[in-house]
């Protein structure tokens, strides 16, 4: 059965064709890029949210796309079970809208940062079931606020409920701190309860082909196709 | 009528940017202006004909669906 | 119109009395502007003209040369790719966050101006002496401003350069190169086609930003001129330019525009006296449909310079289906004149003319001088002592000095892989980016010697294009083109007017014998202060390609035991200057030795030896060897836990510059045949060693692999704050 797919644009999303070409390379399906100001979406399987600057990442990253048209439609996806991934401005995006917990705010070194990262599974769900335990993926970031962020309570439910899905570590041969830019916990990546949702700040889009230096983005896209 | 919304993030979130800033006021000799803070100031022109209950709710329904997220930041209305 | 203001806007007397004498009566205070921003260094090029029409500008690649907002050259298919440099200096010391940010942006609408998706950026940035808060501020601020736009647009920054030197101190430069990918059938350009054409305004409102901008850009500074000057600088929106670069593209692509052109330096009076002069057509422009973000007198909205707005040319009848467009991506959009028949550039406002000028005085008829220059003077030969250098302090002189340093925290503040098509990370020396729904792959590389050009011009630029060139052979990317950033100091001294004169020259004789014309540029002169000028910086961007992706190799060593090949040969220190000056046996410009003559032969032949052996993959990986000499290329190669043990008769062969210098590594199965095929082909070359885990050992000293790897890794960082 073929799987489709759907990404978001909102003015300023820069890493939409990233997504459209990650999905159209990875999946057999129908891959779909809707426009923010649509009030309707196909039937989908996977819904992405993509990285980038939408509305200038103005007032607070994230904010003002959570408030556009395409979004009732968005969370009514969600709640029908499907997947809804959102990357970077993706994650600050669900998280502005509520489905996910907590927020983004400005990373620690108060600098934009853009490198490889390295990230492990933490709690399994159907985005990182292939990803072994302790295996070590890398991972480009790219983000000014990238800072996880929530109240003890929240960070007990997540951990309770099993809902982060990544957490930052150290990769091999570099000699940089794991925590790269002040998340609580160093998560990287968290779902909802359900597990249907899941936002992270790296990016997998940036690492699945062989010139991209590593591949271990692919892992997602396989774990959600089994 | 104008009015001046100060938005801050909420005290028990590290704000690195208040750090950086008392350090960099030190530096230049200035001792003692200690527990800074920095925050964003939003200014905009409400309509005149607006009772004072009107005008509060007004402010306090935009601040609550778009300019403050109430997680991690706290608002006052200034003056 | 008294003298004093006409020198204010930038004129000569002898200048402004050319065009009276022209047009025969006086000028209005607009037309003055038009003149004062046409005609200064920046948009007319009077002093380098002259010398710039020498240069090679063309071949079989190249689909477009100077005189359009980019070059372009041919990569196979239907595949174009343009590329453009552009200085950002004056306004990047005044306020370096704005300053380098809105250069970024001027380039990047040079690119999508003419239909091509930008697809990278470069930048190549300079500075003082680090110990000053003044450099610390700049560092900062430009790094943060390129950040800032290039991230928010979402483009890949894929590398560049930085340098810090006392010669920068009160002038720092920003350079922002730029590189796009558009269809050959697809290319826009300036030149308006229908008579009775549409003369459209797109994108941002026009303010008060960078007033005299053009004429700033020319004007030497004072030491205290910063505060008079800092309302002129440009504030830049990066979302904003993403929406009208999407706008743009979008109207392209669907056939509904006839030309289009960038409002950069002068604003609208220069994107629209260009595009009459390319269409060979007239003007005639209503100032008062202009969307203006606060009142403005016509003179101020002719010079303004605010950001991140487009002039195109539309067909009457496609006026409703931009409109929509542009609306969907909340551009603004205006009508605001129409092309005309008569060779004359018309403004009016409330009914009046402000504006009536032909044409061609702007543009064709726009001063070209002849300055007087001097050759420098010839050196004599000097002898120099350096036996108190031993391989440690020749180590920690280069450790301790920020232009050797691994310059993550820079380029950690750029994102570089953006788009998706990045293929190496930045802080490999060549930036490699690839086609999107292709094999095909880009590599780009500035460069530039300031101390050879400021010791032989012409031979010292010879040397520029050819570190530029072996930068992209390293990677196996062939060379095809420059682009070139000319910073200068004042032409009005004959010596700075010979280092611009003879720095051309070089230019013309190495990309010649090279085959990589020069197919776009910028002139940025007067960079000094207080009578202190830099040193001759003609920055050099160049660009190639290899048609497979495939054949791209590494920069970084790849496997324990191979073979560490050195290839070409030692200048020797005495004539080394950057080792003499790094590792501070002298510094004062006059005593270095004359520059060693360069063999371009010899660069080719090596050249495409190491990409005939990178094709037939028998070398692992691959990087060009100057600046810091072998030791350095050793360092930059390192990777994970790999490390070298290497021996070298002569110590100081390690660290100085190098004719045809590369280092290979080879499998050691593979040594004998590729040391043959070099032999054979004339490529003078030394096996001088192994890559080993975990060490540095040199001449059978052993060095602490991680006290050196993390010296590199993280000096830069320690010594700038």
């Amino acid at each position: 059965m073929s799987f489709k797919s759907a990404v978001i644009t909102f003015p300023g999303s820069n890493c939409d064709r990233d997504a459209l070409t990650y999905l159209k390379d990875l999946t057999n399906g129908e891959v779909l890029n809707i426009w923010h100001e649509e009030t309707s979406i196909p039937a989908v399987d996977l819904i992405i949210l993509p990285g980038g600057f939408s509305f200038g990442d103005y007032l607070r990253s994230g904010a003002m796309a959570s408030k556009s048209n395409i979004i009732p439609e968005i969370i009514k996806h969600s709640e029908s079970g499907k997947f809804l991934l959102g990357i970077c401005n993706g994650f600050q995006i669900l998280t502005e809208i509520g489905l996910l917990k907590g927020a983004l705010i400005q990373n620690k070194n108060l600098k934009f940062l853009g490198k490889d990262c390295f990230i492990r599974k933490k709690h399994e769900n159907k985005f990182n079931k292939f990803i072994k335990q302790d295996q070590v993926l890398q991972i480009p970031v790219a983000h000014n606020e990238g800072n996880f962020y929530c109240g003890e309570e929240d960070l007990k439910h997540l951990n309770d409920n099993g809902l982060i899905a990544f957490e930052y570590c150290k990769g091999s041969f570099s000699n940089s701190d794991e925590n790269i830019n002040g998340s609580i916990n160093n998560i990287a990546g968290i779902t909802n309860e359900q597990k249907n949702i899941l936002g992270m700040m790296p990016h997998p889009e940036r690492a699945y082909q062989s010139f991209h230096g590593s591949k271990d983005g692919k892992i997602i896209i396989e774990s959600l196709l089994s | 009528m104008r009015i001046k919304i100060l938005i801050r993030l909420k005290k028990q979130i590290l704000e690195p940017q208040g750090k950086v800033i008392e350090q960099s006021l030190n530096n230049l000799g200035f001792q003692g202006l200690e527990n800074i803070r920095q925050g964003k100031l939003i200014e905009l022109d409400l309509p005149e004909n607006l009772n004072q209950q009107e005008k509060d709710d007004i402010i306090s329904s935009a601040c609550k669906k778009l300019l403050v997220n109430e997680i991690i930041e706290e608002y006052e209305v200034l003056g | 119109m008294n003298d004093e203001l006409i020198l204010q806007h930038g004129l000569t007397l002898n200048e402004f009395q050319i065009i009276k004498d022209y047009l025969k009566r006086d000028l209005t205070m607009e037309e003055l502007g038009i003149f004062s921003a046409m005609w200064n260094e920046h948009c007319c090029y009077k002093t380098s003209k002259k010398w710039l029409k020498k240069l090679p500008t063309n071949n079989d690649v190249v689909i477009q040369g100077p005189g359009e907002n980019a070059g372009i050259i041919d990569l196979e298919d239907n595949d174009g790719v343009a590329f453009k440099i552009e200085s950002h200096n004056h306004p990047s010391y005044i306020e370096p966050f704005n300053g380098s940010a809105t250069g970024v942006g001027g380039i990047l609408r040079d690119i999508f101006t003419m239909g091509a998706r930008p697809i990278a950026t470069l930048d190549s940035i300079r500075f003082g002496e680090i110990n000053t808060d003044k450099t610390k501020y700049l560092l900062n601020g430009v790094v943060h401003g390129i950040g800032h736009y290039g991230n928010c647009i979402g483009i890949p920054n894929i590398g560049g350069e930085s340098e810090f030197d006392s010669t920068y101190d009160f002038n720092n430069l920003v350079n922002a190169m730029a590189i796009g990918h558009v269809k050959k059938d697809a290319i826009f350009y300036s030149k308006p086609k229908t008579i009775g054409g549409l003369i459209v305004y797109i994108g941002s409102k026009t303010g008060k930003d960078g007033i005299h901008g053009a004429s700033m850009a020319s004007d030497v500074f004072s030491e205290n001129d910063e505060d008079d000057k800092r309302p002129s600088v440009q504030v830049g929106d990066p979302f904003m330019e993403k929406l009208l670069m999407e706008g743009c593209l979008e109207l392209m692509s669907s056939g509904l525009i006839e030309s289009m052109q960038d409002m950069g330096a002068a604003g609208i009076t220069s994107s629209s006296v260009e595009m009459a002069s390319k269409g060979n057509v007239g003007v005639l422009i209503d100032l008062d449909k202009i969307p203006l973000r606060q009142p403005l007198s016509p003179y101020e909205i002719l010079l303004s310079e605010s950001q991140e707005r487009m002039l195109a040319v539309i067909e009457k009848d496609n006026d409703t289906k931009v409109r929509e467009i542009l609306k969907k991506w909340q551009i603004d959009y205006e009508v605001i004149g129409e092309i005309t028949d008569s060779k004359n550039v018309v403004f009016t406002s409330k009914n009046k003319q402000v504006v009536n000028l032909p044409v061609n005085i702007i543009v064709d008829d726009a001063p070209e001088y002849d300055r007087e220059f001097y050759l420098p003077r010839k050196r004599n030969k000097k002898d120099f002592d350096c036996t108190h250098l031993n391989l440690e302090k020749m180590i920690n002189n280069l450790l301790d000095n920020l232009n050797y340093l691994d310059k993550s925290w820079i380029y950690n503040q750029y994102d570089s892989t953006v788009m998706g098509d990045t293929v190496k990370e930045p802080g490999q020396s060549t930036g490699i980016i690839k086609l999107h729904d292709s094999q095909k792959v880009i590599g780009a590389t500035t460069d530039c010697n300031p101390l050879y050009i400021r010791i032989n011009p012409e031979l010292g630029m010879i040397y520029t294009v050819v570190e530029a060139y072996r930068n992209l052979i390293s990677s196996n990317i062939k060379p095809i083109a420059i682009t070139n950033n000319l910073n200068f100091a004042s032409p009005l001294d004959p010596n700075i007017m010979g280092e611009i004169v003879l720095s051309i020259n070089g230019l013309k004789k190495s990309a010649s014998k090279l085959n990589t014309p020069i197919v776009s540029g910028n002139v940025s002169l007067y960079n000094q202060t207080n009578d202190l000028p830099i040193n001759p910086t003609p920055v050099i961007g160049m660009v190639g390609s290899n048609l497979n992706i495939n054949k791209i190799i590494s920069n970084k060593f790849q496997n324990d035991g191979d073979i560490i090949v050195s290839i070409g040969e030692s200048l020797g220190y005495l004539n080394s200057p950057y080792f003499l000056k790094d590792q501070k046996i002298t510094k004062e410009i006059n005593t270095f030795n004359e520059l060693e003559d360069i063999d371009l032969e010899n660069e080719i032949l090596t050249a495409n030896s190491i990409m005939y052996l990178a094709d037939n993959k028998m070398i692992q990986s691959c990087n060009d060897v100057f600046r810091g000499g072998i030791f350095m290329s050793l360092i930059k190669m390192i990777e994970k836990d790999y490390g070298f043990t290497v021996d070298l008769p002569n110590k100081f062969d390690l660290f100085c510059e190098y004719r045809a210098g590369y280092i290979i590594t080879v499998k050691e199965d593979e040594l004998s045949k590729v040391c043959n095929y070099l032999s054979k082909n004339n490529v003078s070359h030394s096996n001088i060693g192994l890559v080993s885990n975990e060490t540095i050992k040199i001449n059978s000293k052993v060095f602490d692999y991680f006290e050196i790897k993390g010296k590199y890794l993280d000096n830069f960082e320690k010594i700038i704050n």
